[in-house]
């Protein structure tokens, strides 16, 4: 074909047949700045290897036993959202009964290799025992589920795991049917206590730091399991029955046998958890495995991270778990309040000049509000400062403290609560006005009710973290944007 | 988009700050603050008690007496060396229990716990606090096996076990409310190890005296009683070692709202004049009320004033917990040393206080129990506690 | 037999079926035009108990009341309809409105992040302490214990009757509204198929406030039928209640409001039954093992249709 082949006079007018210019630039316009471009052509699994190494230089970076522990605690959750992802991310089942399996786990272990019925199995032997058990208890659950679609399986998983909580609770004196002589199954509310430790061929791990290496190397193992399913067929057959069960059994997938494969596969790897969480803790008690306790959790990691999402089962783990430890310290939690309110500050406002202006008119209405109270209520600075360090003892310079804060200070909670949300309706001169007066109740209520109850603020600022996050981004942090197709 | 995940990386950024600046001020703050290790400046002493969740009642009235304790402590200048309480919420889960441990563990500038509250807990922690050298104090973990001999010098506790309460309510019930052989007796507990450990000390005692013991049991949530209630028929005495007292409060309403004549009988879990004051019940108790010890009412005053909205029996004995530990504290500082996490132990091993704000001395057997421990018996009359016993 | 017992344990039973019923009609009503589960609903309860104690508060207190009672319970009601459906209002506008079109599961963090919001709020305001309506010793008219005696010395007390009645009249009024107005009409016609209501010209957004409005201030009432028969207020009440009526719903059928009504009965039943003829202990165990079998026998609830699903 030759080159000089003569152009239509019109060339550039006349919309090529059969391209779309807007189509073709769709590449460029999803992938964002360079920076995530340069990110997306680095292979996953490379950000695996980068978090294990880090993850096992962790211990070496601090002698703080508490740290190591709350590694831990934080690689038990993203074990237990891997297994969920495998039920909720992959195959699209609501499982609400999920850490009925971890206990189950957790149990299993302590019945198998604690002095409770003279039983000190091996660990090695243990373990495989536990796991099989699970995934069987997790096949027999899910049976319903073909005659159950969607909330309706929810609801039969939810009453399993509640059955298993007061099973748990209330085994100490079971009698089969009334015939039987009265035996202590599960040791109801005293629980089963001094499980023995992890004893994996004459390496006994007794410390946090043991059990946090096996935790991670755990994790690792489970991690590359499931990194090899996602591209594989039953991996890919679970997701298409996310995305569409219907279509997935036309197209000939064994919907049925899908979805207990699913089942078990968590609840395999929620058993593998339970026994972890048994050996380093050495007790085990129902209430640990309760609703409001553990399965919240496990899901607001999962979801946050991203359902569907390896990578975001990590992340998810790291910001819930770092965040409720880290906000027990009042001083570390006002840090993070007042960088959260910074930084949402800085992602709306533009030009900077406005976000000075707003700051500064902030701590001139504190100074304002010192000047007329010292002159009119000198009840209202009688206060003690509640928070420390630097940041705290800046702040403490401009807000006022009342002798007795309780009521006023709630009564402000409520008022900031409500003013937060008007902010979001108001727009252009009139939100920047609103601002300043905001920010100030925003740094009085904070000291004067707020830091003085660390335990209770820190789950407050974890709601108002996931309400926030979920709604920025509903696909959670590291997962996939879907359309839902009603 | 863009604005979204820069808030999004924000917040990420943030944290990893937060998380870095905490490892490296964990063992800065230490340093800073561990003027335990050089001198007697501020002393911290660790507080875990479950502050939110299912005994947030409980747990955050221990955490409230206890804050109370230091910061009268703390406003007397006579007095010294200052003390901080950190506190650490463990949601009566033993699991998040040992985690508050572990951070207390770690936290140099600990001397002392005070807590944590539930038996199932202490079992839980007793390893971690062991290890670390720390002596641990519960103001409401009455399993009688706590104190038998593994965890002495360690643990202690302010209020008598089960092993003093259950006898002493048994033989009242038979010597004076009249249960007598072939009687029956309704006990009912919430599920919970204080409960269950009560309940069946007491039906044993009974059981062993001929008494037909008809025990049922309740979810602590559970607020509708009335199956139970008409269940009880011809019972003499309802037992509720409740650690709820607005539940026996309710039971004892619904009883006597179904015309039945069985007594109620309360635990000291529901020990509380403002809440459980159904006519004609009884309450055994292991020191007077509180809120009616007349030397008392300035410092539950001023605890109401500080801390408004109720408080519950397992609070105060918080408060003795705090002046027991700035005793030995102040008595270790006096001789010249420094606070260290074994001399805070023996010296709380030897604490003895005249009075406390439980009408009652305080010291402590070998084992950690209280000694002297003994349980007072109250009738409830025109909703006052009258003592009987 | 023994009357008394069977009496009893029916007139406690459906009592509470009567609250949960309440709960229940809530989430069945948002869930059938949004499709979300709405694990905040139970707080609104907790919120409505609150509103109607906080009356009790002004009046001298719950054992110390001097006011006249049925002032008090006209006022407690109201307001704790007006304020729990406000509350529900805001949280769908600031919580909910933006994930409409999103993965159904992402509301659901999101109204778990409203519930923690919620209870510790409540328990940083008011403290965690229980605090008690006492309907047994208010001075003028203890409710909860005068009432009808019926043959073997069975008590069907004022505060039985009140809650009997108002759930009838709450939900009669609520079926002539879904039936008999113009906005209920575009209520049922939105929780068939939002997108053609709104191609309709339905204000699709305003339907979803209406509901949310209806809902919550249900939620409000039971709180307060709640406290005038079990007494207790606590910030965690809301929990509990909203799993069971979470069920409740489901198992009547969800998106179906006679059916959540007949959920919310059948759990109740189903606890007094359980306590008084097999085990307090397992009450819990024996309830779930009833509501598993029901599952199973009608997999889309009691008075649910198997939906045909259209490809």
């Amino acid at each position: 074909m030759s080159e000089d082949t003569p152009q239509r006079p019109d060339e550039r007018q006349v919309p090529k047949v059969g391209v779309d210019s807007w189509v073709a630039t769709h590449a460029q316009r999803v992938e964002g700045t360079r920076l995530q471009a340069e990110l997306a052509r680095i292979p996953r699994p490379a950000f695996y290897a980068g978090f294990a190494v880090f993850a096992a230089l962790l211990p070496a970076f601090t002698s703080s036993g508490y740290i190591v522990r709350v590694g831990f605690d934080t690689l038990l959750y993203m074990l237990l959202a891997l297994g969920l992802n495998i039920v909720v991310g992959y195959a699209g089942l609501l499982d609400l009964g999920y850490v009925a399996f971890y206990g189950f786990g957790a149990y299993a272990y302590a019945m198998l290799a604690s002095p409770k019925f003279g039983l000190h199995w091996d660990t090695l032997a243990v373990i495989p025992v536990v796991v099989i058990a699970s995934a069987i208890l997790g096949f027999l659950v899910a049976l319903p589920s073909r005659r159950l679609l969607g909330d309706y399986l929810a609801i039969v998983t939810l009453f399993f795991g509640q059955l298993f909580v007061v099973v748990m609770q209330n085994g100490e004196s079971v009698s089969f049917l009334g015939l039987t002589k009265h035996y202590d199954l599960t040791g109801g509310p005293n629980g089963i206590v001094d499980i023995d430790n992890w004893n994996l061929g004459g390496l006994h791990v007794g410390s946090v730091q043991g059990y946090y290496y096996c935790a991670l190397i755990t994790f690792m193992l489970a991690l590359t399991a499931m990194y090899l399913v996602d591209t594989s067929r039953t991996g890919r057959a679970w997701k298409s029955l996310r995305e569409d069960p219907l279509a997935a059994e036309l197209m000939g997938m064994p919907v049925n046998r899908l979805k207990l494969i699913a089942f078990a596969c968590g609840a395999a790897i929620a058993g593998l958890t339970g026994t972890l969480f048994a050996a380093l803790n050495t007790t085990v008690f129902a209430i640990n495995f309760d609703v409001s306790t553990s399965l919240i959790i496990v899901y607001a990691v999962l979801l946050l991270g991203g359902a569907g999402s390896i990578g975001g089962v990590i992340l998810g783990a790291i910001v819930v778990n770092v965040s409720l430890e880290v906000l027990r310290d009042p001083n570390h939690s006002t840090w993070l309040f007042y960088i959260l309110i910074v930084g949402v500050l800085v992602a709306k406002i533009r030009p900077w000049r406005v976000l000075a202006g707003i700051l500064v008119a902030t701590v001139a209405i504190g100074y304002a509000l010192r000047g007329i109270c010292a002159a009119a209520w000198p009840r209202g600075m009688q206060g003690e400062p509640v928070v420390g360090g630097a940041l705290g003892s800046w702040v403490n310079g401009w807000v006022i403290h009342p002798a007795t804060p309780q009521t006023i200070a709630n009564v402000c909670f409520v008022l900031l609560v409500v003013a937060v949300l008007g902010l979001t309706l108001l727009h252009g001169w009139q939100r920047l006005v609103a601002l300043p007066p905001t920010l100030y109740l925003a740094a009085f209520v904070w000291n004067n009710r707020l830091a003085v109850e660390p335990s209770v603020t820190r789950l407050i600022l974890v709601g108002v973290i996931l309400i926030v996050l979920m709604n920025a981004r509903p696909q959670g942090l590291l997962g996939t944007a879907r359309v839902e197709i009603a | 988009m863009r604005v979204k995940r820069v808030s999004a990386l924000a917040l990420v950024a943030g944290l990893a700050v937060i998380a870095a600046g905490c490892g490296s001020s964990n063992n800065s703050s230490s340093s800073t603050s561990s003027s335990g290790g050089g001198s007697c400046g501020t002393i911290s002493i660790g507080m875990m008690a479950p502050i939110t969740g299912p005994a947030g009642s409980i747990g955050s009235d221990q955490l409230h007496w206890a804050q109370f304790f230091v910061s009268q402590w703390n406003a007397d200048s006579s007095n010294s060396p200052q003390l901080k309480i950190v506190q650490g919420d463990t949601q009566l889960d033993p699991a998040k229990a040992s985690t508050v441990a572990q951070q207390f563990a770690s936290n140099k500038s600990i001397v002392g716990v005070i807590g944590p509250a539930g038996s199932d807990e202490v079992e839980a922690v007793a390893p971690i606090l062991k290890k670390a050298g720390l002596a641990f104090a519960s103001g409401s973990a009455t399993r009688v096996s706590l104190t038998d001999g593994k965890l002495g010098g360690y643990f202690f506790r302010d209020v008598p076990n089960d092993g003093v309460q259950g006898p002493t309510d048994a033989d009242y019930m038979m010597s004076t409310l009249g249960v007598a052989k072939g009687d029956t007796v309704m006990i009912v507990d919430d599920q919970e190890s204080y409960s269950t450990g009560l309940a069946d000390i007491v039906g044993k005692e009974l059981k062993a005296k001929g008494v037909t013991v008809d025990r049922e049991s309740v979810s602590q949530k559970a607020t509708d009683f009335s199956s139970l209630t008409a269940k009880a028929g011809n019972a003499k005495v309802v037992f509720l070692p409740f650690q709820v007292a607005s539940e026996a409060q309710l039971f004892a309403q619904q009883l006597s709202a179904q015309g039945s004549k069985a007594i109620v009988f309360g635990s000291d879990g529901d020990f509380d004049s403002s809440k459980f004051n159904s006519n004609g019940a009884y309450v055994s108790f292991f020191a007077p009320d509180v809120t009616t010890v007349k030397a008392d009412a300035d410092t539950v005053a001023a605890f109401k004033k500080q801390f408004p909205g109720g408080t519950s029996p397992f609070g105060a004995p918080n408060y003795v917990l705090a002046q027991a530990y700035a005793t030995a504290i102040s008595n270790i500082c006096k001789n010249g040393d420094t606070p260290t996490r074994d001399n805070v132990r023996t010296e709380l091993a030897k604490v003895s206080l005249d009075s406390t704000i439980l009408g009652n001395p305080l010291s402590f057997t070998s084992n950690g129990d209280v000694s002297g421990a003994k349980f007072h018996i109250f009738k409830i009359e025109n909703g006052k506690y009258v003592t009987v016993a | 037999m023994n009357w008394h017992l069977f009496v009893t344990e029916l007139v406690t039973g459906i009592t509470h079926g009567c609250v949960y019923a309440l709960i229940a009609l809530g989430y069945s009503m948002v869930y059938g035009i949004l499709k979300l589960l709405n694990f905040a609903h139970g707080d609104v309860y907790m919120v409505g108990s609150y509103i109607g104690y906080g009356w009790i508060t002004v009046f001298g207190g719950s054992f110390a009341m001097h006011a006249n009672v049925v002032l008090l319970l006209v006022l407690m009601f109201t307001s704790a309809m007006l304020g729990g459906g406000l509350l529900g209002v805001v949280i769908e506008r600031f919580a909910y409105r933006r994930l409409r079109n999103a993965p159904r599961i992402a509301p659901l963090i999101t109204a778990l992040g409203v519930a923690f919001f919620l209870e510790n709020a409540a328990q940083l305001i008011v403290g965690a302490q229980q605090q008690q309506y006492n309907p047994y010793g208010w001075l003028t008219t203890p409710i909860a214990v005068k009432g009808w005696f019926l043959p073997s010395h069975v008590l069907v007390s004022y505060a039985h009757a009140i809650i009997i009645v108002g759930t009838i009249v709450l939900m009669v009024a609520l079926t002539w509204f879904v039936q008999r107005t113009q906005t209920g009409k575009a209520m049922r016609a939105t929780s068939y198929d939002r997108e053609a209501a709104a191609m309709m010209g339905i204000d699709v957004d305003r339907v979803i406030v209406v509901t949310f409005f209806i809902g919550s201030a249900l939620a409000g009432a039971a709180g307060v039928f709640n406290g005038i028969e079990y007494s207790q207020v606590f910030p965690l009440m809301g929990f509990q209640a909203g799993l069971f009526a979470f069920t409740a719903a489901v198992v009547g059928g969800i998106g179906n409001l006679p059916g959540s009504v007949a959920g919310g009965l059948l759990i109740g039943l189903a606890e007094s039954f359980a306590t008084g003829y097999v085990s307090s202990t397992f009450q819990q165990a024996v309830v779930f093992v009833i509501l598993i079998a029901v599952m199973l026998a009608r997999p889309s609830g009691l008075f649910g249709r198997a939906a045909v699903q259209k490809v």
